[in-house]
């Protein structure tokens, strides 16, 4: 069995070797160009894929947390801005309430002042009045008195008579 | 396992008839493997896809765990066709054996040493066109006299070992597997009657699956030693 393997007894198997190194190389070359290289070529393909998804999922995640930062800011923001706005509100609906009273205040006193004048000034027309009603009717009582002086029955009359007036006037 | 061998002369080299018919249809076997899986190659790899990857990252993972850095891309088809062909060799003989007259047509192709010591010789031969188109000649030639001037001899008597041993042992597991497996057979068939096949049939049920799994082993071991005889010359002395 091992005969051929001694050089020279039967030969070296020169051929086999030669016919085993390029049938080899043969199926080598067609392995490389039917499943090798596609393939590799694809596994590669797929790391870099595969790389670049969690680079972009790692992406959008920083993403997503910032936005949800921002939207936390600005929500707090708003709440900020909200209760300011209320405080707002109510400082102006307070200064508001305040001038308005004051206002009223105002007005009812200067209405007060001006009935207190208006009054004032009837009650010294009604004075005048009464006073140029006195010089008036002393007058005539003196023109009356003047006017009967003469005799005493007609001064007695007078004295009647504007009696009876003063009685008439008065009631 | 007939003795003679069919040989044909052709050109002055002599051909085994056998072993070529054997290395063709083992060929086509893995031609055929590899074709029929990678049909339909997509980014989102399924069935045959998957295997042949499988198979691939498996080989390359041979290839990474003693080359190291870039050198271990080139070896990779180099490693996958290896492992597979021997493979595939290796089972070849336990499944079909063709016997026309006194000669066995077909066979597995790795039991006989002038295949397994070609492969070898490729091997080998690989390694040193990679040691020195990687170190360059001069310290190619250099790492034969490392780490001193006294292993120059050991230095060179291990390449021979090294093709030697790569070759023989390949050669010498599968040849004995199917060694014992014709013995067995004829135990059956050269017995006593019926009676040796009821015995006969589970030794050798039983020797075919350990034939089955010394072939995967060597297979995979032929690869690793590969890788490491390539790493060994394309690895700059540190």
């Amino acid at each position: 069995m091992l005969s051929h393997l001694i050089i020279g007894a039967s030969g070296l198997y020169l051929g086999d070797m030669l016919f085993i190194a390029i049938s080899f190389i043969i199926l080598m070359a067609v392995i490389a160009k039917v499943a090798w290289n596609p393939i590799t070529k694809m596994m590669g393909d797929r790391a870099d894929k595969i790389a670049n998804d969690i680079d972009s999922a790692q992406k959008s995640r920083q993403e997503a947390s910032d936005l949800a930062d921002q939207r936390r800011e600005a929500l707090s923001h708003s709440r900020q801005e909200a209760s300011d706005i209320v405080s707002d509100a109510k400082q102006s609906g307070e200064q508001q309430r305040a001038t308005i009273v004051s206002d009223a205040q105002n007005e009812a006193a200067q209405y007060k002042q001006n009935a207190r004048k208006d009054i004032e000034q009837e009650r010294q027309d009604a004075l005048k009045n009464v006073q140029s009603d006195v010089a008036d009717i002393s007058v005539q009582i003196a023109s009356k008195i003047i006017k009967k002086q003469l005799d005493p029955e007609g001064q007695q009359a007078l004295i009647n008579s504007y009696i009876e007036g003063l009685g008439k006037h008065e009631s | 396992m007939g003795d003679p061998v069919p040989t044909v002369k052709f050109l002055g080299l002599t051909f085994n008839i056998a072993n070529d018919i054997s290395i063709v249809i083992t060929c086509l076997i893995v031609f055929l493997f590899v074709f029929l899986l990678s049909r339909h190659i997509a980014l989102k790899p399924k069935g045959g896809q998957n295997v042949l990857e499988w198979l691939i990252e498996f080989t390359n993972g041979i290839v990474k765990g003693s080359i190291k850095g870039n050198d271990a891309g080139r070896f990779g088809l180099y490693a996958f066709t290896l492992f597979l062909f021997i493979f595939v060799a290796n089972q070849l003989g336990l499944f079909i054996h063709v016997q026309v007259g006194d000669y066995t047509y077909v066979k597995s192709p790795t039991a006989d040493p002038i295949v397994t010591l070609t492969l070898s010789f490729m091997t080998v031969a690989l390694a040193h066109a990679a040691g020195v188109q990687k170190q360059g000649m001069k310290g190619y030639l250099k790492s034969y006299t490392s780490p001193f001037l006294v292993f120059l001899p050991i230095n060179i008597f291990e390449q021979f070992t090294d093709f030697l041993t790569l070759g023989l042992r390949l050669f010498g597991n599968i040849f004995a597997g199917e060694m014992l497996l014709g013995k067995v057979a004829s135990l059956a068939t050269g017995g006593s009657g019926w009676f040796s096949y009821v015995y006969a049939f589970p030794i050798e049920f039983l020797w075919q699956g350990f034939s089955v799994f010394i072939g995967s082993v060597q297979a995979f071991v032929f690869v690793t030693l590969t890788s490491v005889y390539i790493s060994q010359k394309v690895s700059t002395e540190e």
